[in-house]
């Protein structure tokens, strides 16, 4: 059985597994506005993974976070996908909390309704709603595709997470240690 | 979950929720000016994003190379044909006179607006993700003397129109878009029309110069240009090239698909035309 991290080494931790998670954010949406072929809105699956480890405040702060970076990233209007984002987030974490296990298939789940709501909004309000011809196109031929890979991505990116806050020791597990060890 | 909804921390979620929408509502009435805290970080991660662009194009490119070789193959073919027909039609003298005058036309362009004011020019810094009409961002601004729906252009043609301003940074909204209209005429046939993006011609890179007459006599391969109608582009500037012309649905006008004269999806470096002649002629009257 592990012994449980020192205050001060967690903190440290925690810090350090913060600056990483802000530092793939960046990388995200970087990787999100270079080039102009179709790409995964890799900040989702991102803020769900990262998520689905902490409590609701975290969860929230990185849904505007990643919301945030995602409009900016996507020329829409500012806090339109954060609203959408934190929600999410705060459900993944909920969800996480008392119901679901930390599971790939869970995150692939929670990525892909909440990929496919948020591009089910962005077609309405941004092109079905102004009426234009062939619409459908868009949906079939950008946001389609585009949601594929953000799901396909979101392995790769789970793994990442996982890895992270298991070398940092996430808050969550953290906790359960110190149950762990204090009930012994 | 019940105990959740009674807690301090669903009070501080819905707290974080009324912000965020207190910052969209703030955003859409800057009408088009983006917001200072947007303008900082577009403009603190502009050089990060050109670095990862220019990797990008890179990447792009070469894939393009090894995905497109039959496409590029059968481009190449349907070329060598076309410059076999290009040969026999200089030999036909009034073809070639007519050719010439269209590039005359223009070449003349610029000696024709000697009052154009030119911005500096600008660095494409990152393509909007996913969009359909390739808008993207660039890396001037309002310090830099732009202003809102100034015209953008590269020297083979028009791009698009700003849409979004920033201090350092500018979003610009591409002829593609449906959003964008411009009032167009046809270099050698003087034809008028309207020339704005449809979803279907945008995704494959084209858009259309619509309320064209029935019988109208634009062809494959005219130039068409700005007829700087209602003050919102330069006159004569040119949009693209023709490349099919097609009867709308309706059976009372035509339509040209166009192919625009600039490479929209594969920007590097635009101008912006910050002044020119009968700028805002229409608003102001």
């Amino acid at each position: 059985m592990n012994r449980p991290l020192p205050a001060r080494r967690y903190a440290f931790l925690q810090t350090v597994q913060w600056f990483i998670f802000g530092i793939l954010a960046l990388l995200c949406y970087f990787l999100m506005t270079s080039g102009s072929s179709i790409k995964p809105l890799l900040l989702i699956p991102l803020a769900i993974c990262i998520s689905a480890h902490f409590g609701e405040i975290p969860a929230a702060a990185v849904g505007v976070f990643g919301g945030l970076l995602t409009d900016i990233a996507c020329g829409k209007l500012l806090g339109y996908n954060a609203v959408w984002l934190v929600t999410c987030c705060v459900m993944t974490s909920l969800l996480h909390s008392y119901v679901l296990r930390d599971k790939l298939l869970n995150v692939l789940l929670l990525t892909a309704v909440c990929t496919a709501v948020q591009g089910y909004l962005d077609f309405m309000f941004y092109y079905a709603i102004w009426g234009h011809a062939d619409v459908e196109l868009i949906y079939m031929r950008i946001m389609l595709p585009s949601g594929i890979m953000t799901l396909l991505s979101t392995i790769p990116i789970w793994l990442i997470v996982r890895h992270i806050c298991e070398k940092c020791g996430s808050r969550r597990s953290f906790e359960l240690e110190k149950t762990i060890v204090s009930a012994q | 979950m019940n105990h959740f909804l009674k807690s301090t921390r669903f009070k501080v979620i819905l707290f974080i929720l009324a912000l965020l929408i207190g910052i969209m509502i703030y955003a859409v009435s800057a009408g088009g000016y983006q917001l200072s805290a947007e303008g900082l970080f577009r403009a603190v991660s502009a050089p990060v994003q050109r670095f990862s662009n220019s990797i990008s194009e890179r990447v792009e490119h070469s894939l393009h190379v090894y995905r497109d070789a039959e496409i590029h193959y059968e481009q190449n073919k349907a070329l060598k044909q076309e410059v076999a027909e290009l040969n026999k039609e200089l030999a036909d003298y009034a073809a070639t006179k007519q050719k010439l005058a269209d590039l005359q036309e223009f070449v003349g362009i610029k000696e024709q607006y000697p009052d154009m004011v030119l911005s500096a020019p600008c660095e494409v810094t990152g393509y909007v993700t996913n969009d359909p009409f390739h808008a993207f961002t660039i890396g001037q601004g309002s310090a830099e003397g732009l202003s809102l729906y100034d015209p953008v252009v590269t020297d083979l043609g028009l791009v698009g129109v700003i849409t979004s301003l920033g201090e350092h940074t500018a979003q610009v909204t591409t002829i593609l878009s449906p959003q964008v209209s411009v009032a167009a005429y046809c270099s050698t046939t003087k034809d008028h029309g309207v020339v704005t993006g449809t979803v279907a011609d945008a995704l494959d890179g084209k858009c259309r110069m619509q309320y064209l007459e029935k019988e109208t006599a634009i062809k494959t391969d005219k130039v068409i240009l700005t007829s700087g109608e209602n003050g919102m582009f330069p006159k004569g500037y040119v949009i693209g090239y023709v490349r099919d012309v097609q009867v709308d649905d309706t059976g009372l006008t035509a339509a040209a698909v166009l192919e625009p004269a600039s490479e929209i999806a594969d920007l590097s470096m635009v101008i912006v035309i910050k002044d020119f002649d009968g700028k805002g002629r229409d608003r102001h009257e």
